[in-house]
């Protein structure tokens, strides 16, 4: 038996000895024409030389709102329970031309709108590190299945920090890249705006390798980034590079004030400070820097998100998607509210019928249209505090001198340690809404960002407590994923190496 | 999206006309069928003008916002193509809403949505955007239409409505300018047909082909103008080669706003909407029936409503659908998968100097320049795709010569030395000009007559070739004949003309046929390698005829003959006759036995 198969049963056998944590919706296989492939040896890690794909063979499981052609694609609805797409989502399509195994479809929040996995048909998901404990969403599956090893890597899609979050609640690596890096073709709208396809692993190497083989100019999507466009983004951000090279190898954090919540928990607040230090002693350089819109972006996510939500689930109407219910006469005469009502979720009524609100024609000057003028000020905010300037936007002097810039931001992914399931259940809707507070802004600028856990060592030897998973973001400017990635791989290095 | 110079030759295909003149005229074929009944409408309002007794109390304000299919292969944003086929054969994921697709805009359909713009006099917008306007209906798969709301592609075009176009203004000479508010790119819907009265069949073949909606401004102030102005929009439409089709083939349709307000009020009255008219007739039918309900309401102290209504063939009033209550909030929303649609200018002078001559500018200079009337001028332009007024042209000009013939002859035969009147009209640079809508009258209605009762579709000029025709009407004129014997002259001329075009077109083919083929093929071998495959199909039939010497059921053999040639590339004329006697042959029945 290869070692690759070894490795895809031992998933199989994690799958099914860890059931219980509800990380799948479909289950993983590894039968069939693969293990066919992987017994006769025709794919083999010994050979991996620089033509082959390093995620060749690797069992690759995909979140629910990604279709592929083999698996029912849910969104862990019950309206599109049993739905299989036609087409295979490109992303799926590009992973599967590298090699890789791509099985299983992993539970999640009912078309993404959740922070904790909680909100799926198919039950919640529990956490890696103890069932008592938010999975984080609302990729929760994904997270959770990679750090369990019950697959080698996960795709997931982050709309507000739906990657980053259960990667920092899990204590893995969650990646969400520039918007238009990854083709969504295939990939069930949430907020077409904002949704990105993101990558979750065990470290950083690995989200590297999957992100290399998935990205990638897809004419099917209409926001996908085109080949020019990316070589121009390379280009100049080459060009900066060589610049700055001359001057210093150095990297410049920096640390946004407003980021320093009243709610941010000690214990994150401390990872935090100790992750700067490490930074410090390692030669890098930290600076205080101010994104005075983020005050206001959460709200603005709030309105922009369920608006599109509302659109991009008109369809299900019973019509063609979702179940057609009998007894739509009791409800006004209208076909669909019934369908409607008994399909979507409480979470997912609530952000339709939000969104709904905030389009009508009484709302949508004092919502809608504002919130888009905050996202526009977001962006502004983020262009003004990174060295790089932003490829796609037109430079403009905002009097920041360049010493007060810098080439990443470094802050905690969430405000709190994953929250226990008991409290969730006593916390009203709007506030669970502020676990995105820290991820939200980097969506509405459609920037890279990445989390990367921290574990204290010390202080958890010192206090004796059991480790908690932390998990820090780094964001960079737009179209800087590598220059992210490589950060990411840095930081994690401070947390790893034995000092 | 921005054009290149390379971009070129693909629109270039598009955009080409050989014959400007026949191409257009060609395009407005298929207004010939309406031409009848606007004939009819004319007269109508003429006998009843839409303002009533009581109509100078009242002043009716119109605006119309018009939906036409644009006439390009490919939907707005989807790979899937909008030729006619089998229902639900062209249809790709995104047309039907699949969880996971995506819009992408198709650039072909932009020409013509640019060439109906400038036709109509807008300004293009360099950058336009799509927007989804959100309502629950069977044939809209996404819940939401693709449209242009808040930033369509063109705006400020004008539409002036004048003598040519059966508008009748009080204060003679003065013409109706209608404004074009704005026209923008959406998404056609499916097609529903309803099965009964729980069943509904969906064609997605629709769903996604790409329309226009053209909003004009309250401009127009009676029926027939509100009529004048659809009808000119659909000629524009269709003579820069804009749309698939008129209102009779269900490519356009309106929605028709109607307020009236008394005439001493500086202000509008409330408005109303009446949705989807989809022939000339019911715009005017449901104007006039609205303008009588609110002005009795109004006249009765009432208050109109705003809302929508419907209207239905033969119904007297507009019904209500919803009031203002019941009014459908679209939410319109900026479409976030679509990026901004960025227009060259470099394009947009391309296609406006590809711009043809529009029918109503011919109409207009054939009414300049003769004694035409504009109605006549317009039949003139509609009949056989422009065909009947390349011939009209040519019987003019033949007309024309034979008068200059004769006047010289008399000339020269006589000793008066006073030029004769045609001359002298003539030297005074007028083109005989009275005798234009003679010969108009005889190359529209009594061709006509041949024509319709020959159950032919179109006229070939061949028929009656232009000098026969002007030589039958100079000796009428001269009163050489009478105006029966010009009626029988020209009678026996068509048929024999039609039957001798026939047998030519049969020897030309059997030539080819021939010559094409390496055995020397006969008439007599094509016949027969018809009658035995169509044997050979119907088997039964044959048996039929054979042994139960059933002979009516020659018939439908025949019908079989005649259908396969059609059916040929080279579409072969089948003489029933010479078809019935190689049938008799090869079934060996005795040869028909004529009397």
């Amino acid at each position: 038996m290869s070692s690759l198969l070894r490795q895809a049963s031992r998933h199989v056998t994690n799958q099914v000895s860890l059931k219980a944590l509800n990380a799948f919706i479909t289950p993983p296989s590894v039968e069939g024409a693969f293990a066919d492939e992987l017994r006769e040896e025709k794919v083999s890690p010994g050979d991996e030389g620089l033509s082959q794909s390093p995620i060749k063979g690797k069992v690759i499981a995909v979140k629910d709102n990604i279709s592929t052609a083999e698996q029912a694609t849910s969104c862990a609805s019950a309206l599109l329970d049993c739905y299989s797409s036609p087409f295979p989502a490109t992303v799926v399509q590009r992973l599967k031309d590298a090699g890789a195994v791509v099985t299983g479809s992993t539970n999640m929040d009912e078309f993404g709108m959740g922070s904790d996995s909680m909100n799926s048909y198919f039950g919640p998901v529990k956490n890696a590190i103890s069932h008592d404990l938010s999975a984080g969403g609302s990729s929760g599956g994904s997270a959770v299945a990679v750090a369990t090893g019950q697959c080698h890597a996960a795709l997931g899609t982050d709309t507000g920090g739906s990657v980053r979050l259960p990667a920092a609640y899990n204590g893995i690596i969650g990646f969400k890249p520039s918007y238009g890096m990854i083709s969504r073709w295939g990939v069930v709208a949430y907020a077409n705006s904002l949704d990105t396809v993101g990558i979750l692993a065990k470290n950083t190497i690995e989200v590297g390798r999957v992100f290399a083989m998935a990205r990638g100019y897809d004419s099917h999507d209409p926001t996908s980034l085109s080949e020019a466009t990316r070589l121009m983004i390379e280009q100049k951000l080459g060009d900066h590079n060589s610049r700055k090279e001359a001057r210093q190898t150095a990297l410049h954090f920096g640390v946004p004030e407003e980021y320093n919540v009243q709610e941010l928990q000690p214990a994150v607040r401390d990872a935090w400070i100790c992750t700067l230090q490490r930074l410090q002693e390692a030669g890098h350089s930290v600076k205080p820097i101010s994104l005075p819109a983020t005050k206001i972006a959460l709200s603005a996510y709030y309105v922009l998100a369920p608006a599109e939500a509302s659109s991009n689930l008109a369809k299900y109407d019973g019509a063609r998607y979702g179940r057609k219910t009998n007894n739509s006469r009791n409800t006004g005469d209208v076909l669909y509210s019934t369908t409607r009502g008994q399909g979507f979720g409480e979470e997912v009524r609530r952000r339709v019928l939000l969104g709904a609100f905030s389009l009508s024609a009484g709302a949508i000057d004092n919502y809608f249209k504002q919130a888009q003028k905050v996202r526009r000020l977001i962006q502004l905010d983020f262009n003004r505090a990174f060295l790089f300037q932003h490829p796609l936007m037109d430079s403009i002097d905002e009097g920041v001198s360049e010493a007060d810039k810098v080439d990443f931001i470094i802050s905690p992914t969430a405000q709190s340690t994953p929250p226990q399931l008991s409290e969730l259940q006593h916390m009203d809707h709007v506030s669970s809404y502020s676990a995105d507070v820290l991820t939200v802004p980097a969506s509405l600028a459609g920037l890279p960002a990445i989390s990367v856990p921290v574990s204290m060592v010390e202080e958890q030897a010192s206090t004796g407590t059991e480790s908690t998973p932390i998990g820090m973001q780094i964001t960079g400017q737009y179209g800087t994923d590598s220059a992210v990635l490589s950060a990411a791989g840095m930081l994690e290095s401070l947390f790893t190496k034995p000092r | 999206m921005s054009s290149t110079p390379q971009d070129m030759p693909s629109f270039e295909s598009l955009t080409t006309f050989d014959e400007p003149l026949r191409k257009q005229l060609k395009d407005a074929k298929r207004q010939e069928r309406l031409e009848g009944r606007l004939g009819r409408h004319e007269s109508r309002s003429s006998r009843h003008p839409t303002a009533p007794k009581r109509g100078n109390q009242w002043r009716l304000t119109i605006g119309i916002e018009i939906h036409a299919q644009l006439n390009t292969t490919q939907k707005l944003f989807s790979s899937a193509e909008t030729s006619e086929s089998r229902p639900n054969t062209n249809v790709a994921v995104f047309d039907l809403a699949f969880p996971g697709s995506q819009p992408k805009f198709q650039r072909a359909t932009l020409i013509p949505a640019l060439r109906a713009a400038l036709a109509l006099g807008c300004q293009i917008k360099r950058q336009s955007k799509f927007d989804r306007k959100h309502y629950f209906y069977q044939d809209q798969p996404a819940g939401y239409q693709i449209t242009q709301y808040y930033e369509p592609y063109a705006v400020d075009g004008k539409l002036v409505l004048g003598k040519s176009d059966g508008i009748t203004v009080e204060g003679a000479g003065k013409a109706v300018e209608v404004g074009i508010q704005q026209i923008q790119m959406e998404q056609d819907t499916a097609k529903s047909t309803m099965q009964d009265s729980t069943t509904a069949l969906l064609d997605f073949n629709r769903a996604g082909h790409p329309l226009i909606e053209i909003i004009t401004r309250p401009d127009m102030h009676s029926a027939p103008e509100a009529v004048a102005c659809v009808r000119k929009i659909q000629s524009i439409l269709q003579g820069v080669n804009a749309v698939t089709a008129g209102m009779e083939f269900g490519g356009l349709r309106a929605d028709v706003n109607v307020s009236v307000a008394p005439s001493a009020s500086c202000s509008l009255g409330q408005r109303v909407e009446i949705k989807n008219l989809n022939t000339l007739q019911s715009i005017e039918a449901a104007i006039t029936a609205e303008q009588e309900r609110q002005i009795n309401i109004l006249a009765a102290g009432g208050k109109v409503l705003g809302e929508t209504r419907g209207w239905s063939l033969g119904s007297t009033e507009t019904t209500r659908l919803r009031g203002k209550e019941g009014e459908v909030d679209y939410r319109y929303m900026p479409d976030p998968d679509i990026p901004p649609l960025i227009i060259g200018q470099d394009l947009i002078d391309y296609l406006k100097s590809d711009l043809p001559d529009l029918p109503h500018k011919i109409i207009d200079n054939l009414v300049a320049d003769s004694d035409l009337t504009p109605k006549d001028a317009r039949t003139l332009v509609a009949l056989d795709g422009g065909e009947r007024l390349v011939y009209f042209d040519e019987v003019r000009s033949q007309w024309n010569q034979l008068i200059i013939e004769s006047t010289s002859r008399e000339q020269s035969h006589s000793s008066v030395k006073e030029p004769s009147s045609a001359v002298r009209s003539m030297s005074a640079g007028e083109e005989f000009k009275g005798f234009d809508k003679m010969i108009a009258n005889w190359v529209i209605h009594e061709i006509g007559h041949l024509v319709s009762n020959a159950n032919l579709s179109s006229f070939d000029p061949a028929s009656v070739p232009p000098e026969i025709l002007a030589s039958i009407l100079h000796g009428m004129q001269n009163s050489n004949i009478s105006r029966s014997s010009a009626k029988d002259l020209l009678r026996d001329v068509f048929a024999t003309q039609t039957r001798k075009s026939k047998d030519l077109k049969v020897k030309q083919w059997l030539a080819k046929y021939s010559e094409s083929s390496k055995d020397h093929v006969s008439i007599e071998r094509f016949y027969s390698e018809m009658a035995g495959k169509v044997i050979s199909s119907q088997p039964g039939v044959a048996e039929d005829i054979k042994n139960k010497s059933k002979l009516g059921k020659l018939n439908f053999l025949v019908g079989l003959m005649i259908k396969e040639g059609k059916a040929r590339d080279d579409q072969i004329p089948v003489d029933p006759l010479e078809a019935e006697r190689v049938l008799r042959a090869e079934l060996g029945l005795p040869p028909v036995t004529t009397i």
